[in-house]
């Protein structure tokens, strides 16, 4: 670890800490700008289910007490923030008396299978796809098709969800259509509930892949671009290296760098998810989780998955700001900056 | 004429090739029925100007012409094979193991995100398969030994080396497979005289050791003069001489030739400059002298690149205060910090009495109209997508300066003729549609246009064609009496520096080390370090010694003996005092 000066380290953690508390403190306040009351919102659901409700005051002020909303906003904060350090983010009230921190928990693993999967697969095919375009040896073939691929890449996600459910699904039964993993197999580490989870999560992957990796194809291929007119590819090339090896030792492996970065910003972006994606495959992740809780209003709930949402990205962010002088030695972290 | 060499079978036979670029406005011919012979051990220069055919030909034997380029017509034949019959893998096999080329570039030549010893290691690997690590270690050890290089640089990273360690290494990669042929294309072009000369005398050694034939690409005569043994002047891709460099130097026959061998600058040589530009410039009317530095120092880090230096130039009369040495000597630093864009750790920086750190809104636009730049690189000075007379209108217009539309143009025109131009033919032009010389001249025409008061120029000519040097040069040289600009002209070529300027400063390190009036100062040097660049200039005379066989070339040794020498100073001129620095030690 001898790239990373403590100093650097210390200096990068406090950022790190800083801008987790102040989007924490973004989203808090967010909400209470907002004239709406969660308190009428969850008397009125009450009301709509019973048909009327006696002493609605008391009931009020009841719920209040419970959600904390009666508590002067000073206090309320200071519980926010100390509550989401652990990330306790007090009570659903759609799901009430749910824990925030069980709905994200349930929810969480799923969208980072689904999401962390797609994201890499797409990484790696639209990088490849970018670079192969620009490559002067690439088959006529290649270069003629991925261009017209691309047009996948202008599909809303909804609509290549639903051809993909049409053709593999519902035609070809080849997958499942909707939900994370069959109703006959019981959740736990085992053979039926992994292959039946993989066989359920294809479909909602690919539809990300097929309109997603357009974006890196051609972030790649602008890259490629400006690497292949760099000297070093020339002097490689004069040097009688092997095509291929020039090919990914000087061309991808100098262009991909830039492409990481982003990739670091499109983790966090997609915890926040394909929130249609997964609505229409009826997949439980955390976009499912954060549709729902705004079409209920469900402050706590927001709340949590946007706090999930920042620190993730915040984490992958600092990660490849570490990681950072290991893949490109140019970048040095000077101790003092 | 070439009687006495061409006892062996040549390595490098051109016959009657000609290369044309097929465009859609037509085929433009590259390179015209060039012949020529290389032989073994023999060192050939191609010289000629941008886009006379000496890198096209040198891509060609390499077979890496960009596209659309072709091959038109004739052979090329190296060693007995005819390479335009060779299929894409027998070519791959050929470069590097019997062809090698050394590119221009060396500052971006080498793969920023790989060691040094792997990239030399893949070009062995290429030709030969996996050879065991030991010998493959053996042999980079050996090539990276033979060009000087210690054995630590393996293990660097390219960022990690100076310009002249990356073009070492350059040739370390080119000889490691001990070709028949090397091709160097202006191999030292990016680098400073002292540089230049030990990379120079490197490729050299190796070549004579190795035997192998030299192809050098080149464009400045005396270079050539002190390296090659026959000399081919190209232009407009015809072959027009080809002789010794002896036959060529003393009786050129091509007038193209005679005008490259005068054209080149040298200390103590006549002037370039056209005396007549004498008239009476505007005086300037302050109080406060134009430029002050009060013990100006910058570090970066923990390393000094400015030493504190005291300085004032006055302005009253207008002068070119030249500052001179090699790259990292700091002379750029001090371009920059004059400029505002670069605050000095220490001390101020007063332009007419004002502190350049300090200046609010309106003193600072007032600053930048009075102070304006002209920067090396001229291909990167324009906004690609607006046209030239956008890019001269809109400072003029932003500094107040536009009367009426009628009265910009007037002025556009009257800079544009002020430095050569054509104002019909630039104006309306996109800059990629100039050449390099043009693009540079309208960066002084613009400068022009707003009247400033300074002039900072650092190296403004260094990467345009050497015919043309001499040119822009005296059109920065106009702006003084002409127009009352003072200058400062930052460079590492002493030779221009000698015949422009009024007071010439010497840097090393961030020191002045010799300093005074430029006849003094680069004409009869006295410190070692300026004697060191004098002497690295190479010199279009065959009998002048250029320090072959020299073994003071490590540069530690210099350091020690410049650190050692105290600074000296040659008098000086009036309206221009720096204060001299207190003896060191």
């Amino acid at each position: 670890m001898s790239r990373i000066p403590r100093d650097y380290l210390i200096n990068r953690l406090v950022t790190l800490v800083l801008t987790v508390l102040i989007a924490a403190t973004i989203i808090w306040i967010i909400p209470r700008l907002s004239p709406v009351d969660p308190a009428e919102i969850a008397l009125g659901r009450m009301a709509a289910g019973a048909g009327s409700v006696a002493n609605s005051e008391e009931i009020l002020a009841q719920l209040r007490a419970n959600m904390g909303i009666d508590q002067p906003l000073i206090v309320q904060y200071l519980k926010y923030i100390s509550g989401a350090l652990v990330f306790d983010f007090g009570l659903s009230t759609a799901a009430f008396p749910t824990p925030v921190s069980t709905l994200i928990l349930n929810a969480l693993p799923w969208t980072m299978g689904l999401m962390i999967l797609s994201l890499l697969i797409t990484f790696f095919i639209g990088n490849l796809l970018g670079a192969l375009m620009v490559w002067e040896r690439s088959p006529k073939l290649v270069k003629v098709a991925i261009p017209a691929a691309m047009v996948f890449t202008s599909i809303p996600p909804i609509l290549s969800g639903l051809l993909l459910m049409w053709i593999f699904a519902a035609k070809l039964q080849w997958f499942p259509l909707t939900g994370a993993y069959s109703i006959f197999v019981e959740p736990g580490w085992t053979w039926d509930f992994v292959t039946s989870v993989l066989h359920h999560g294809f479909l909602p992957a690919l539809s990300i892949v097929v309109v997603t990796f357009g974006f890196w194809a051609l972030g790649m291929r602008g890259l490629m671009i400006t690497v292949q007119g760099e000297d070093y590819v020339k002097l490689a090339e004069a040097k009688g290296l092997r095509p291929r090896y020039i090919l990914y030792r000087y061309m991808i492996r100098n262009a991909i760098l830039p492409q990481i970065t982003a990739f670091a910003l499109k983790i966090g972006l997609l915890i926040a998810g394909q929130v249609l994606v997964e609505r229409i495959f009826a997949y439980n992740g955390m976009g499912k989780l954060l549709y729902d809780a705004i079409l209920n209003q469900d402050f706590p709930v927001i709340q949590g998955v946007s706090y999930v949402i920042i620190l993730i990205t915040a984490l992958s962010v600092f990660l490849v700001d570490l990681l950072y002088p290991f893949i490109d030695p140019r970048i040095r972290h000077e101790a003092n900056t | 004429m070439l009687d006495d060499v061409t006892k062996d079978k040549p390595v490098l036979t051109l016959e009657d090739l000609s290369i044309e670029f097929p465009t859609p406005a037509g085929v433009v011919q590259a390179v015209k029925a060039l012949s020529l012979d290389i032989h073994k051990g023999r060192r050939v220069g191609f010289i000629g100007e941008s886009g006379s055919g000496k890198t096209t030909t040198a891509l060609a034997v390499m077979q890496m012409l960009a596209e659309p380029g072709r091959v038109s017509g004739g052979t090329i034949d190296l060693g007995g094979t005819n390479i335009l019959e060779l299929s894409e893998e027998e070519m791959r096999r050929a470069r590097l193991s019997r062809v090698a080329y050394i590119p221009q570039g060396a500052m971006n030549s080498l793969n920023p995100v790989m060691r040094v010893e792997p990239q030399m290691w893949d070009g062995i690997i290429a030709h030969e398969g996996h050879l065991d690590r030991a010998e493959l270690k053996r042999r980079s050890d050996a090539a990276l030994a033979s060009v000087g290089l210690p054995l630590h640089t393996a293990d660097l990273y390219p960022h990690e080396l100076s310009g002249g360690m990356k073009q070492r290494v350059c040739i370390a990669m080119g000889i490691i497979l001990n070709p028949e042929l090397i091709i160097a294309d202006e191999p030292t072009s990016a680098l400073d005289v002292v540089t230049q000369r030990q990379v120079m005398q490197t490729l050299k050694a190796i070549q004579t050791q190795i035997g192998s034939g030299l192809m050098l690409i080149g464009h400045d005569m005396g270079l050539m003069a002190q390296t090659v043994d026959e000399l081919a002047v190209l232009k407009d891709g015809e072959l027009v001489e080809h002789g010794t460099v002896r036959q060529i130097l003393q009786a050129p026959a091509h007038p193209y030739t005679k005008d490259l061998i005068s054209s080149v600058p040298l200390v103590g040589g006549e002037s370039f400059l056209s005396p007549d530009a004498r008239a009476d410039a505007p005086k300037r009317t302050s109080s406060e002298p134009l430029l002050r530095f009060e013990d100006v120092r910058k570090d970066y880090g923990s390393v000094t690149a400015l030493h504190p230096m005291s300085f004032t130039l006055q302005g009253d009369t207008p002068q070119i205060i030249s500052i001179v040495g090699q790259s990292g000597s700091g002379k750029s630093t001090m371009g920059s910090i004059m400029l505002g864009f670069n605050p000095p750790s220490r001390g101020r920086v007063l332009f007419e009495g004002q502190d350049v750190a300090g200046m609010n809104a309106a003193q600072s636009l007032d600053f930048r109209k009075n102070v304006q730049a002209v920067f090396q690189d001229p291909y990167a000075c324009f906004n690609p997508f607006y046209r030239v007379n956008h890019a001269l209108k809109f400072p003029y217009k932003q500094f107040g300066l536009a009367t009426s539309e009628a009265a910009t143009q007037r002025a556009m025109e009257e800079a544009c003729a002020a430095v050569g131009l054509d104002p019909e033919l630039v104006l309306p032009r996109y800059p990629h549609q100039l050449s390099g010389g043009q693009r540079q001249r309208l960066i002084v025409a613009r400068a022009l246009m707003l009247s400033p008061k300074l002039l900072i120029a650092d190296e403004p000519v260094s990467m345009v064609d050497a015919s043309l040097r001499a040119s822009i040069l005296s059109n920065i040289y106009d702006l003084k009496d002409k127009y009352g600009i003072s200058i400062l002209y930052i460079t590492h070529d002493l030779a221009t520096a000698y015949h422009v300027s009024d007071y010439v400063m010497v840097l090393f390190k961030g020191h002045v080390v010799e300093a005074g009036p430029p006849k003094e100062v680069i004409g009869a040097p006295q410190h070692p370090y300026t004697r060191l660049l004098i002497d690295s200039i190479p010199w279009p005379e065959l009998d002048r010694s250029w320090g072959d066989g020299r073994t003071d070339w490590d540069p530690a040794n210099l350091e020690a003996e410049a650190a050692r020498a105290e600074a000296i100073y040659r008098g000086t001129v009036p309206g221009f005092d720096l204060i001299e620095e207190a003896p060191h030690g």
